[in-house]
């Protein structure tokens, strides 16, 4: 189903540091709604869809409560709308505070989909060689969430079955909803020095151990490393070049719309849309595959 | 179901006590000012505000306030101008009252956010402070002299001239000795 995990870990992780690298670091509108588009597009093809619809009620109102507080404490930008407590609230802070929340959102989505493809396992054989605690500690932390989620579905649960919840009122709710979350730091701690102390017993770390994996480096990879790093090396080129330069104060600059700005946005684009690219091209060939059975 | 009301209740109070304290402003009510008409008996101040060190160290200015329309040719954002002190004015009083006039874009953090109990000025026509530089920032003179306190702090008589002035490095590039006595010590 995930063709992109199918890759070999290494471009798998080159091609995630990349694009969270411009994600984070370039400040321009495309770029950062290329990102967005992009995220969510894998996001649509890797995730299951009712996953998919929870989400969405978590990252909406992320989106507009980081976009309105910008306004609220940055006074800078040459357009007032009006006056809050004799300081200015403006159009620049509006329009910085939008793309702060798309590049926030997109981040996240992009670190959610990493955290479908990277599983531990292939982030361990990339780095439990050369840095085994470091990688350990990265690995555990980056599993936390998601499996803290699941633990917490099922106390609240076990909890169901002894009264708990029963109360429609909202205040009784918190303090339900409290008391799973003190079980579930106690146990969050406990999984976590068991987790360490089970790796100890199995060597793990200790000179002459070996990994078993099934990772090779094949054909596709190569492609799929080389269009990567054309890609980015034109993203990266258009940064030094001051081609991606975006200001938001004290007044919105213009969109930088030369030849080769346009053929930077468009190669970092194409970066960005590349995996969601690939699962279609995959689930277009198993269609026509099972077509002709 | 009692808890219930008494949670609504209190959210009720904040948001209240919240819309309270804020006060929301009009563009143009903001830049409504009165300035009283100088007459033979009332007592006046000058104001300057002033940013030439900028133009010594343009190459350090971040590059997106390098435009004639932050940063004026002759470094003049407001010329000396006159103004009717009123009773117990402070060097702040007459700043607002004049960048308002003038419709000068300025930005301060108030008393309650500094630890210093006195206003401090960020920013003024888009220049902040570390816009030029990290020692960079507003600072002001009354009568040629840098005073070691808050503008807010500095009450007025009749006149005085007060010049606001941009420092590229910290006061020594506009005169201002104590500082390079004090080791540094910012207003």
């Amino acid at each position: 189903m995930k063709a992109f995990s199918n890759y070999h870990p290494a471009v798998e992780a080159v091609y995630f540091i990349s694009v969270l690298l411009f994600a984070m670091f370039v400040q321009n509108p495309v770029i950062e709604l290329s990102a967005l588009v992009g995220g969510i597009l894998f996001c649509c093809v890797i995730l299951k869809s009712s996953e998919a619809a929870g989400n969405i009620g978590f990252y909406v109102p992320m989106f507009f409560l980081t976009a309105i507080t910008n306004p609220l404490f940055s006074h800078n930008g040459v357009t007032p709308l009006f006056f809050l407590n004799g300081n200015p609230v403006t159009l620049e802070a509006f329009v910085c505070g939008i793309f702060t929340a798309v590049m926030v959102i997109a981040v996240m989505l992009w670190f959610r989909c990493y955290s479908e493809i990277m599983t531990s396992d292939k982030f361990l054989y990339l780095f439990g060689r050369t840095m085994p605690k470091l990688s350990l500690v990265l690995s555990m932390t980056l599993r936390f969430i998601p499996m803290f989620k699941r633990q917490m579905h099922r106390v609240s649960r076990a909890q169901k079955t002894m009264g708990l919840y029963s109360s429609k009122s909202f205040l009784d709710r918190i303090k339900s909803a409290l008391r799973v979350f003190s079980a579930m730091i106690a146990w969050s701690i406990e999984n976590s020095m068991e987790t360490s102390a089970s790796m100890k017993a199995r060597g793990y770390g200790l000179k002459g151990r070996t990994n078993f994996s099934m990772f090779r480096f094949y054909a596709e990879d190569i492609i799929l490393l080389s269009v990567c790093t054309v890609l980015s090396g034109i993203t990266v080129s258009g940064i030094f070049m001051g081609k991606t330069t975006f200001y938001y104060y004290p007044k919105i600059t213009e969109l930088n719309l030369s030849l080769y700005s346009i053929f930077v946005y468009t190669a970092f684009c194409i970066l960005s849309f590349l995996p969601f690219i690939i699962e279609v091209k995959e689930r277009i060939k198993w269609k026509y595959y099972i077509s002709k059975i | 179901m009692k808890k219930d009301i008494l949670a609504v209740f209190a959210i009720i109070l904040i948001v209240a006590v919240i819309i309270n304290g804020t006060e929301i402003q009009s563009v143009d009510e903001y830049y409504l000012t009165h300035i009283d008409d100088i007459t033979p008996e009332s007592e006046t101040v000058f104001i300057s505000i002033r940013c030439d060190t900028i133009l010594e160290n343009y190459d350090e200015l971040d590059e997106n306030l390098r435009s004639e329309e932050f940063v004026p040719p002759d470094g003049v954002i407001l010329p000396t101008t006159e103004y009717v002190l009123r009773e117990g004015d402070t060097v702040f009083d007459i700043l607002d009252r004049a960048v308002r006039y003038n419709k000068i874009q300025m930005e301060y953090q108030g008393i309650k956010q500094n630890s210093f109990g006195s206003v401090y000025i960020q920013g003024i026509n888009y220049l902040y402070e570390f816009s030029c530089g990290p020692l960079s920032g507003w600072m002001y003179r009354v009568d040629g002299e840098f005073p070691n306190y808050g503008c807010s702090k500095y009450v007025l008589h009749d006149g005085q001239n007060i010049e606001w002035i941009y420092t590229c490095d910290l006061g020594n590039d506009v005169g201002a000795e104590w500082i390079s006595n004090m080791g540094g010590q910012q207003k």
